[in-house]
């Protein structure tokens, strides 16, 4: 078996999401989705419920008024921004492990997805173009991939950056080139094991090659963005450094500049700040 | 491998400073990015400190400069001689170390915050008439800093190395 192969056996390791995530997802591909529905869902699991209404009622997500009840929170948030919540709360305790083979300690993987997100969305309200939908959610998850190279193959980040380093390649050419595959790939196939959305297994799989992706897709290119953002402000930074690429085009194409790039940064910390504790609370 | 410390060592988060008088502490920074982080040490008072700063300039958002100066480089290293000062320690004491300023691969001349940071830190101290002794700057790597209160050791983590600065 070559070691591509056995990495993705080894994907098969993984938790899966929990169903309620999948189910809400279900749901809301119906177009006229009842929210009453779906509060009715989430109600029947009180720790999913007290998680999202700590989050509705955080200083990042939250409005003028508290959020009381999973309905006021569909109602004022929309049932999209309620699905992000839940997916992120879904995935938070297998993201939160240390990934040894990346030389992250617990949490530093999420502080790293949580930062990618905030960012990609500040990158929407600074750069001016209309939302797509899901920006958080497509940040949050663009590294899972490093859990199953990292958590369950533990890769040895060695040769990798041996190589990385010599021949002044990127940490994911360098993967690819010493197993066979890279933490972008596995990511991809993760995500649609988890049967979540084509367009996030996208943004997995393009994050650090924008320009390789079949088709158009913003959220790769504010992932990408975002992410050498949050890579250059150190934030959940492991033994890969800043050993990646950063595109060019694609700032052009999404008109960030030097000051654009340097307030997003500066807005990122600030929420970020409270925004990672909130999700450890378990 | 890592250093083990004999006591747990004083953080400086990112857009954080911590000054020490006491010569037990050690202060350590994680994960150097772009950013730059600083020790200062006044091997007489034995008085020190270390800085981690994002951005270079304060004037981008003098409103959060004001909340945190330590998130820009130009404030954050200011504030941090002031602190150092009253604490008893004097400009031409002070040993001056200085680590981070790494970019991404291909960053050739895009926003280049990195090397912004290094060179507003260099203004600054020359502006405040103080040398820099050592230091490991640029390329792509994460550094974390740590700093000694009993000798002003300085040492860089990165890639697993640690090395003397």
């Amino acid at each position: 078996m070559s070691r591509r192969e056995e990495i993705l056996t080894v994907i098969n390791k993984v938790p899966a999401l929990p169903t309620i995530a999948v189910e809400i997802q279900n749901m809301l591909r119906n177009e006229d989705v009842d929210f009453r529905m779906l509060a009715e869902k989430i109600k029947y699991d009180p720790g999913l419920t007290a998680n999202i209404l700590n989050l509705a009622n955080s200083a990042y997500f939250g409005f003028m008024r508290p959020v009381n009840s999973i309905a006021d929170a569909i109602v004022l948030m929309g049932t999209k921004r309620v699905y992000e919540l839940i997916v992120a709360e879904s995935i938070a305790p297998i993201i939160l492990r240390s990934v040894k083979g990346y030389v992250l300690s617990p949490g530093q993987l999420w502080q790293h997805s949580v930062a990618v997100a905030v960012a990609s969305e500040q990158l929407v309200k600074k750069v001016g173009i209309r939302a797509p939908e899901y920006v958080f959610t497509a940040g949050l998850l663009h590294n899972v991939g490093k859990i199953v190279l990292g958590t369950f193959v533990e890769i040895e980040a060695e040769p990798i950056l041996k190589l990385a380093a010599k021949d002044d390649i990127s940490f994911d050419e360098a993967e690819q080139a010493v197993l066979g595959i890279d933490h972008a790939e596995v990511g991809s196939i993760l995500l649609k094991k988890w049967h979540l959305p084509e367009h996030f297994v996208e943004v997995a799989r393009y994050h650090h090659i924008p320009d390789k992706k079949p088709k158009d897709n913003i959220l790769v290119d504010l992932v990408h963005a975002a992410d050498a953002l949050v890579m250059m402000a150190g934030i959940g930074i492991g033994a890969d450094e800043l050993h990646y690429r950063v595109d060019q085009s694609v700032m052009d194409r999404l008109g960030i500049n030097k000051t654009v790039a340097e307030i997003v940064i500066a807005d990122t910390m600030e929420s970020l700040e409270n925004l990672t504790q909130l999700f450890k609370k378990q | 491998m890592a250093t083990q410390f004999s006591q747990a060592p004083l953080t400086i988060g990112i857009g954080d400073m911590k000054v020490s008088y006491d010569t037990a502490d050690i202060l350590i920074t994680y994960s150097l990015g772009s950013c730059i982080g600083l020790t200062l040490y006044d091997p007489v008072v034995k008085v020190g400190g270390m800085v981690h700063t994002m951005l270079p300039l304060s004037k981008q958002d003098p409103e959060k400069a004001k909340k945190n100066p330590y998130m820009y480089t130009d404030t954050g290293i200011q504030n941090l001689i002031q602190e150092l000062f009253n604490l008893g320690a004097t400009r031409r004491n002070l040993i001056a170390k200085v680590a981070g300023g790494a970019r991404l691969l291909d960053e050739k001349g895009l926003f280049r915050i990195g090397e912004r940071n290094y060179t507003v830190l260099r203004k600054v101290l020359w502006k405040n008439d103080i040398l820099i002794s050592a230091e490991d700057v640029g390329e792509s790597k994460s550094r974390t800093m740590i700093l000694y209160m009993d000798s002003g050791k300085t040492v860089i983590r990165s890639g697993g190395v640690e090395v003397e600065l």
